[in-house]
């Protein structure tokens, strides 16, 4: 697991999303995350985040991390998800909501989820690519 | 003053922070149309104007409805369930929906849930006017 550190970053937000997005996409950009896996970080950050401006009555906290093996992201908030299985079954096309979370299962290598009454923390590993011998 | 598009009857720009819809009644082969564009970025924080918006147009029973997503650089969850709502209520009503020209973002999300095989994706307005 690594660590924080100097060129790391945290981030509050309370419903600029878009902003959170920018960020998520600047720094995955910057660990080396290809094009493609760094849309699919800054949908599964913005689907966590959303569940914030639904559900919790306070701001979130947004830090990001990265090694050479992967990106972290870590988002905290102080809502609670009482469903343990939450996002682990495709909802069907019917249901007109409980997609963000699957999505985030779907398209992260790793999700952890803690949640408790205090709050809940949802932290999403997104593998980087080896770097090619030589360069 | 606000310019009217020439081919148009009704237009209207909404502002909603990060996401801006826009409405044309069209028509193709004597076949009229709703376009609707959507621009920017669409999530949780925009999602009840989008919704609201939407229903105001499938309420006015168009029988193709056409949503031009060529401006969207992304759409999250909440976002996709004011399209399918949309879709559900135009296909009840015997109308039809059509998405057109989604960026990556947008691309994944529909592929991912499956979406774009419950609504139909085209590479241009033309192309989706036609069928």
């Amino acid at each position: 697991m690594p660590s924080m550190s100097a060129d790391d970053m945290s981030y509050g937000y309370t419903t600029d999303l878009a902003a959170v997005r920018a960020v998520v996409y600047r720094y995955a950009k910057k660990a080396g995350l290809p094009e493609h896996r760094a849309i699919d970080l800054v949908l599964a950050v913005s689907e966590v985040a959303a569940n914030t401006v639904r559900h919790a009555k306070s701001p979130g906290s947004l830090k990001i991390w990265y090694d050479t093996q992967e990106i972290i992201c870590q988002i905290e908030d102080e809502g609670t998800i009482h469903d343990p299985l939450a996002g682990r079954r495709k909802p069907s096309m019917d249901a007109m909501g409980g997609h963000g979370l699957w999505i985030v299962r779907q398209v992260c290598d790793d999700v952890e989820m803690r949640s408790d009454e205090t709050g809940t923390t949802i932290r999403l590993h997104m593998k980087l690519p080896r770097p090619r011998p030589g360069s | 003053m606000t310019a009217i598009p020439v081919e148009s009857a009704l237009w209207y720009n909404k502002g909603v922070d990060l996401l801006r819809v826009s409405v044309t009644a069209r028509e193709s082969a004597g076949e009229p149309y709703t376009l609707v564009e959507i621009i920017g970025e669409a999530d949780v924080t925009n999602t009840d104007e989008l919704r609201r918006l939407l229903d105001d147009e499938v309420s006015k029973q168009p029988r193709t409805m056409i949503i031009d997503l060529s401006g969207l650089r992304f759409m999250d969850s909440s976002a996709l369930h004011a399209l399918l709502r949309a879709n559900r209520s135009l296909d009840r009503q015997g109308g039809v929906l059509a998405l057109v020209s989604p960026q990556p973002a947008v691309a994944k999300i529909l592929r991912l849930t499956t979406a774009d095989r419950l609504i139909p994706v085209f590479a241009s307005v033309a192309d989706a006017a036609a069928g």
